[in-house]
Order: structure tokens, then sequence, then C-alpha cells
């Protein structure tokens, strides 16, 4: 069953006639064009699926398509418009946060909203923040070094 | 130098951190249709009926294709022994049984559910004793006729390889020994869990075929598919692009093969293939599991003066390249330490399982694990201090191997010991942890970096830009994009933004043997070193004419040629490139490399297929754990590595591999167990309850490297990449059984395996 769709991606509206079972991710992926956000397991555990809704972190791959009707999506293509966005950007290709760089967009995105509800939380607070992403390359302490570097100077939890 | 050892920002990192990056799984050309295989439901069994017909028939099909529709092959890295489709029975579950081609994924997957498979199963051989023994059903009763690749080795039955080396001594010195100390340690599978799926589009076009894919060793892609197809390597094009991690399990061909029977069988439509996460952990070549069993004489002084160590390795139904692998028992069969004469037997045995394959640190994790296990025990047997104890048997320089492979800088071991001594002074972390439920372990070892051959041709192009041609590929480790960006910016002089390297193609480029054993920033860093050497020696030559000076006193450096003495007259680099290119030609230079094998003696072992150790590097790692003794969980609150690096090229890459190697190390120790069934199915078969490494478990890695530059690497460099992952299994477990009293003889060390430690030990106390 097909349904349509109305929704901003990265801050412009998009519409879509979709499968009724279809994933957000499926619609972003295939539909829209934007492989930036990534397909690991299908399951909700990797986290290289990550994106906003509504400035929320999701997992996109099990989340479905239908719910973000009227809402505002925003992937790792999006993310450099806002300046946290582009801030984490940057920290993770200076500090080595990047090494494959399969998990990294949903890293990224996961880090994004973290700041911008938190600008300068704890470590403990980021790792919490982060353990709904896998990353297999790094153990994890250049991504911390990454958050480290966006949020140094300001006054942490 | 200004740029070797210095801190740069990786040259692919943007476009990954932008999401603009195209991995594996993201290429698709216009009028791709999808494919998907027809698995094996089953670990063991005889097939008894396969009728195509209806899925042949479905709405959007454009192929099917099985064992009947390819050649009557059978392909492999060391032994030709796998079908590209299974013929007349499957022996693991997952084990490719036919393709489908459609023009969505959605009709492929129903085609595939219309194929009707008929297997009579038998019963799965799955324990590894069982396996070895004369009674076990042969999982290849034509073994015989298996043809090696590169010549024969000792195999029988079950057995898919065997290495055993019986020096003299060891009978009479367990004869005339104080005491023996025995144990036995059991290992699970661990999957190597890159986070993109394996995947690979194949066209067939004009009689050759070519494949995109995200891999370790587009060679071995190309040569395995050649021989499935029984066509000549160079029909194969394979184009590699950027890789969502490997760590072993992308280094042979997996996929790929059937891609390119479906695309011919299509018409030549591009076919792509990409695992579902279940399929990719249910068929990935992961760590073997194993049984090591160790035994050391003691002389009356506490000494060890000789050791039996046995291994059977899980092979699961086909070899890879596992037969290679299992000589490296007896390079590890002692650790690092002195324990006289020593027997090794090494087996590799077939079982109804998912053939097993590389993982970072190859063999080592488990044969560590045990032999520091075992020397912890020794150590507490004898009532000795673990750490003077291992110092006192340590490898010293000039130290004769088992295979009489010379280490003449062993001494680094003690260095190593002193640089963890310095952070973390043992008998201070002994009192810290002496509460109940706190542990610290210590352990080292010992590596080899890969010596596989590699090239690369260095281009200078007229805008003073450089190019590097080559087929090594980037894992995700930053060997290419620091390691021999790095090496060749600081060669010629310019700033790592103004090196590229090429993506591999095996059209283009020539032979690389992969990323894998920490091989690339070394091998194909020298080769692109030496292809620069001939590159620098060019642009003297030009420019001595353009500055009219001897070539000799001409400076390539900061991005110009200048004559030495007067940097602020030369030429931009591209100005005698553009010279160059219309006087005499363009300007390149092309190098190769590979590390010979250390002199070793051939008569030292029967099997001994991975003869010696090139480039030997050295590493000590402390961990501190604290076990919750009401949820069993272990955290490890700290851990130490000191490492011999050679020489760092960056530091950035080297930090992040070792800060990796020790997660997966980690993981290995406490959480991740790829657990066999008595049926021969995994128990774990997602990532739900396959338990990775989250940011929540891994401390942040305390680094210490040794830099003992090697006069054959460039810069100095040997391998870094691989080894942090060596000890994590090793020193975790000897802190647990130090922080909770009770020994325990496995992997991982999950929440119940403590549980139930601690219940014994309490059970045993009330007794």
């Amino acid at each position: 069953m097909s349904s349509g769709l109305a929704f901003a991606v990265n801050g412009r509206g998009v519409t879509a006639v979709i499968d009724g079972a279809a994933t957000l991710l499926d619609v972003i992926r295939n539909d829209l064009g934007l492989t930036g956000t990534k397909e690991g397991c299908t399951e909700g555990e990797c986290g290289a699926c990550t994106v906003l809704i509504d400035g929320k972190p999701v997992h996109s791959c099990i989340y479905p398509a239908v719910s973000v009707d009227g809402h505002s999506v925003v992937t790792i293509e999006g993310i450099s418009g806002s300046e946290t966005g582009r801030a984490v950007q940057e920290a993770f290709w200076d500090a080595g946060g990047i090494q494959c760089g399969f998990c990294t967009p949903g890293f990224i995105v996961t880090v994004t909203a973290l700041l911008d509800s938190n600008p300068a939380p704890s470590e403990d607070e980021v790792r919490i923040a982060l353990a709904g992403n896998i990353c297999r390359c790094t153990g994890y302490s250049q991504i911390l070094d990454a958050v480290d570097g966006v949020v140094s100077g300001k006054e942490r939890a | 130098m200004t740029i070797v050892g210095e801190r740069f920002r990786r040259t692919d990192g943007w476009p990954k951190a932008l999401g603009e990056a195209i991995f594996g799984v993201d290429y698709l050309p216009q009028g791709t249709i999808h494919g998907v295989l027809l698995r094996s439901p089953v670990p063991s069994g005889r097939i008894a009926g396969l009728d195509v017909s209806a899925a042949k028939a479905m709405p959007g099909v454009r192929a099917v294709v099985s064992a009947a529709d390819v050649p009557d092959t059978r392909a492999g890295w060391v032994l030709r022994e796998q079908p590209l489709f299974a013929r007349d029975r499957v022996r693991y579950e997952g084990e490719p049984v036919a393709g489908v081609a459609a023009d969505t994924l959605e009709q492929a997957r129903a085609a595939r559910d219309a194929i009707v498979l008929e297997i009579e199963e038998t019963a799965a051989v799955v324990d590894l004793d069982y396996a070895m023994s004369e009674d076990s059903p042969l999982l290849h009763p034509d073994w015989e006729s298996y043809v090696p690749t590169l010549g024969e080795y000792p195999r029988r039955r079950n057995i898919a390889a065997e290495c055993i080396s019986d020096p003299e001594g060891v009978d009479e010195a367990f004869e005339a020994a104080d005491r023996i100390i025995e144990d036995e340690y059991r290992v699970q599978r661990q999957y190597q869990a890159y986070i993109e799926p394996k995947g690979a589009v194949a066209i067939y076009q004009g009689g050759r075929y070519e494949v995109h894919t995200a891999h370790q060793f587009p060679f071995n892609v190309r040569d395995r598919i050649a021989q499935y197809l029984d066509i000549r390597p160079s029909q194969v094009r394979v184009i590699g692009h950027t890789i969502g991690g490997g760590f072993g399990a992308k280094l042979d061909a997996s996929i790929e093969p059937h891609a390119c029977a479906l695309s011919k069988a299509a018409g030549g439509l591009p076919v792509k293939i990409v695992n579902t996460r279940p399929e990719d952990l249910l068929t990935c070549p992961s760590r073997e599991d194993a049984i090591t069993r160790i035994r050391t004489a003691l002389d009356k002084d506490g000494n060890m003066i000789a050791r039996e160590l046995e291994v059977i390795a899980g092979n699961g139904a086909y070899s890879g390249e596992m037969p290679w692998l299992a000589s490296i028992a007896l390079h590890c069969a002692r650790g690092v330490y002195r324990a006289g004469p020593t027997r090794v037997k090494s087996w590799l045995v077939y079982t109804n399982t998912a053939p097993t394959g590389a993982f970072r640190g190859v063999n080592g994790v488990y044969l560590y694990h045990a032999v520091e296990r075992h020397m912890d025990r020794i150590a507490g047997e004898l009532g000795r201090d673990r750490r003077e104890y291992r110092l006192q048997h340590l490898f010293q320089p000039g130290e004769v191997l088992l295979n009489d492979q010379v280490l003449e800088d062993a001494g680094i071991l003690g260095e190593a010991f002193d640089l963890v001594e310095e952070a973390a002074p043992w008998a201070e972390r002994l009192s810290a942890t002496a509460g109940p439920m706190k542990g610290v372990g210590i352990g080292a070892a010992w590596w080899v970096t890969n010596p596989m051959p590699g090239t690369a041709t260095v281009k200078l192009n007229e805008d003073g830009s450089i190019g590097v041609i080559t087929a090594a590929t980037d894992n995700g480790s930053g060997a290419v994009t620091l390691g021999i960006t790095q090496i060749v910016a600081e060669k010629l002089g310019v700033q790592p933004e103004d090196v590229y390297v090429t993506m591999p193609d095996t059209d283009t480029a020539g032979f690389d043997a992969g990323s894998q054993g920490s091989r690339t920033t070394r091998i194909v860093g020298k080769a692109a070193s030496i292809a620069a050497d001939e590159v620098i020696g060019k642009i003297k030559q030009t420019a001595s004419d353009l500055l009219e000076a001897a070539p000799n006193d001409i400076v390539v450096a900061d991005g110009k040629v200048f004559v030495a003495g007067s940097p602020d007259s030369g030429l931009p680099l591209g100005d005698v490139a553009m010279a160059a290119t219309w006087t005499v030609g363009p300007i390149q230079g092309t190098g190769s490399f590979l590390t010979p094998f250390p002199d070793f003696n051939p008569g030292c072992a029967t099997g001994l297929m991975f003869p010696s150790f090139p480039t030997p590097t050295y590493h000590v790692h402390l961990a501190e754990v604290e076990v919750d003794p009401v949820t069993g969980a272990v955290e490890v609150t700290r851990y130490v590595v000191a490492q011999e690096v050679g020489k760092i090229i960056s530091p950035t890459g080297a930090y992040g591999q070792v800060s990796g190697g020790v997660a997966q190390g980690i993981g290995y120790a406490l959480y991740e167990s790829l657990g066999i069934g008595e049926d021969g199915r995994y128990r774990e078969r997602n990532l739900e309850n396959y338990r990775l490494p989250l940011a929540v478990d891994i401390p942040r890695v305390e680094f210490f490297p040794l830099e003992h530059p090697d006069p054959d690497g460039p810069f100095g460099a040997k391998g870094v990449g691989e080894n942090s992952v060596l000890l994590g299994g090793a020193v975790i477990a000897n802190a647990v059984v130090d922080a909770i009293g009770v020994p325990i003889d496995r992997l991982p060390i999950t929440p119940e395996v403590v549980l139930k430690a601690i219940a014994a030990k309490r059970s045993a106390a009330v007794a």
C-alpha cells in the first residue's frame, strides 16, 4: 500500500509516494538519493543510519517513513547547515575521529543533537549519548577527543 | 622532517565527514539490477533437489544461476576446494546454493523464496576434538583430489592443515621436571563486524568482468573470480571503493564471483549484491574458535625448562588462507619467554560451520591468551610475582627462536616493560587493585609486519601536485591517506593536501597484497618512496638546465626547486614539471618493495607455511579491571600499551590504530561471542545479540610508542596497525582472575562466566 508524504529534508520541502512499509532510511537513500546516511544493520543497533527528526536523533532504519509526514528531517548532508553541525564535522576530522568513516555520519548527527541540547556535556554524558552508535575502528578515544574539541572553552558539566 | 611524524588530517576525512564518500554499498551504476543468494538453511546435508523453474518465471527476474550453470571448478586461496554454488552437498549454514537477479531487490527476494530446495540433512561435525578423530564423517570425502595453489602441505581427512615441531630434549626435560603445570583454554569465534556489510557490483561486458567492491585486497578478488569462472585473471578488473571497515574479513572474495555469474547470465546488466547484516554475520570468515592445551616443565627453582603446546583451531567448511596461518603457533608457543625446548602441534580442522579467516592478530590473540594465562598460573603456583617471573624468562637480544630465527633486537621487550613500569608502576598497581573485585594483568608479545609485495607509481603533475598510483587499499586505518601520503609529501617537499592516491584498480596498478598485517604504510610507503626518489632525480635533471646548476646542487623542498643555499630564487615544482613534460617528457617514477623472510631452519617443523616473522615488533600491555560481583560485569578501568613501531609516520593514525585494536581486544576478552551450537549454527545471529564494545565500555588507551627505526622501512617505519589487538584477551583475563581469585579458562569472560566462577568459589569455600 502506498502513501503520500510531505516533510522537510535539510530545510527543503519534499513530497514522496512511498510503500507504507518503507523505513525512513529507504526513503532517504533510495527515493531522495541521499546516500550519506548509511545502512549498517537494519536492526536499529549500529546507529550508522542516525538522522534528526525535529532535532532529535533517531535510527532511520527502523523508523516508519509515514511517521515523518509534516516533520523536519536533517541528514548528514544537511548537518553543516547548523553552526554546531559544521563544528562537529571539523572536529571529527581534526581529532582523527574518522577512520573508515562508515559510522561517521551517524556519530556526527548524534553529537550535533547532543551539543545542541547540552553544549558542554561531561565525558560520561558524551559516552552515554554515543551508546547508540557503534564504531568498530577507533575505540572511541579520538571521537571523544573530537567532542572535546567542540566543547573546549565551555564550562563542562 | 616537517611532514613525517607530524599531525595531519587524513586526506579522505572531509568527504567522509560530509557524507559524500561513496562506499562500496553506495555505488550504483545506471541500469543496475539486484542480486540475492539462496543460502543453505542447514549446516550439513545432501542436496536432493533444486528446482528454479518457478523462480525464473517470477516478475522482474533476469537470471537464476546455480551449480548447473557455472563451470564445475573449485576455488581457494591456499587449496582449491570450494565450489561457487554448492553442487551436491552443503557444508555450512549460509553456503550459497543459487543466485537470483531481478529488477528490484524485492523481486529478487521473492524469486529466491520461490526456489524449491530439498536437502537431506546430515549430522553436523562441530566439536573440534571429534572432527579430528578417526570416527568423524569427512566434510570432504574427495579431499585428496583437491589442488593446493602453492604446493602441497600436510593435511588429511578432516585435518585441513597441520604444523608439527618436535625438537630434541622435550621428553627428557619433562621426565626430569620438578613439577609440571598444565592448562587448557577455549575461545569462541569473533566476528569482524565492520559497519559496512559486504557488497559488490559486477558487470559482464566484452568478455570481461568489471567488479566494483570495497575490498582490502582487490587482486585476490580478481584471482578468486578467475578460479571460479575458469578464466584468466586479466579477464577480471576489480575497482576498489571506500571501505567501511574490514579487519581481515575483506581479504578474500565473498559475493563478488556470484555477482559476476549473475551479470553474465543477465546479459551483462550490472548486478549488485549486498549482504543483509544476518547474512554477513553468518557467513563472515570470522576469527576461529580454538582449544589450546599447554604444559610446562619446571625445575626445582621454578625455571621453565620445556613446554608442549597443542592447538586445535576451527577451519569451518573451507580453508581460505587458514592453512598458511597454522604455523603461527610455532612463533607464539612460548610468547616472549624462554621456556626451553618446545614441542608444538597445531591443527586446523574442518567443521560444518562457516569458513573462518583472517581477523586482525590472526591466531595470535588466543595463543597469547593461552601463553599469558599460563604464565600467571605458573607464577601463582610458585608464589612468585607475575611481572618478575616474566622478566626472569624474557627473550634477550640475539634470542634464537624455535625455527632458528634470530631476534637481534629482542632487547626492545625489556624497554617496553620499562615504559609500562614508568606509566603504571607494578608494585603501586598491585596495591591499588588489592581490594576485592579489582585486578591488574600484564602480558607481552612479538609480532610480524606482513612482508608481501606492493608497488606504486608517483607522478609529478604540471600544477605541482603529486599523484600516487597504486592498488594499495585504505581499510580505514589511514595507511594510504595518512601513511603513504605523508611519506610522499615528505620526500617531495610538499604538503599532504598536494598529494592524492588513486583508488585501487587491478587493470591500471601493479600487484598489491592488500591491507593486512600492518603492511601498507611500510611496504607501499617504501615502494612510493623509491618511486619518489626517481621523480626527484628527474626533477633535479630538468632543474639543473633551468637553474644552471649541477643536479647534485639542486634541492627539492617546500614545494619549490632551488639551488642549495638560495631557497628564495627557486622555481615552483609545477614549473619544473611543465618544462620537463614539453622537453624530455612527463616526470614519473615507479617503485616496488617486499620484505624477505628472515632466515629460518626449514627442518624445524612440518607444515611450516608461515616460516618466520619479518620486521618484528614488540609489545607490552597492562590492564586494570573492576568486577561487579552482583551483575558479573567487568569494567576495564585502565589500559596501557607500550609498542615498538619503528618510526611513527602519523601520530593521529598510530594512536587511532592502537586505540581501535585495544577496543577489539577488550571486545574479544569480555563481550564478543560467536558461539556455535551443537547443531553447527551460530547462537548469535545479528548485532542485537552479538555484543560489540560501545563508547561506554572502552577507556582512553595510554599509548607509549618505542621507536627503533628499521633501516629498510620508509623513514624507519615498521607495522603499527594490527598489533594492538594481540594482548587484550590475555591481560584482561589475567586481571579478572586477579580480581576474583578464580581461574577462568575461556574467552569471552561474559557476566555469566564471571558469576559462575564466583559461585563455584563460594561453594568450594562452603564445602
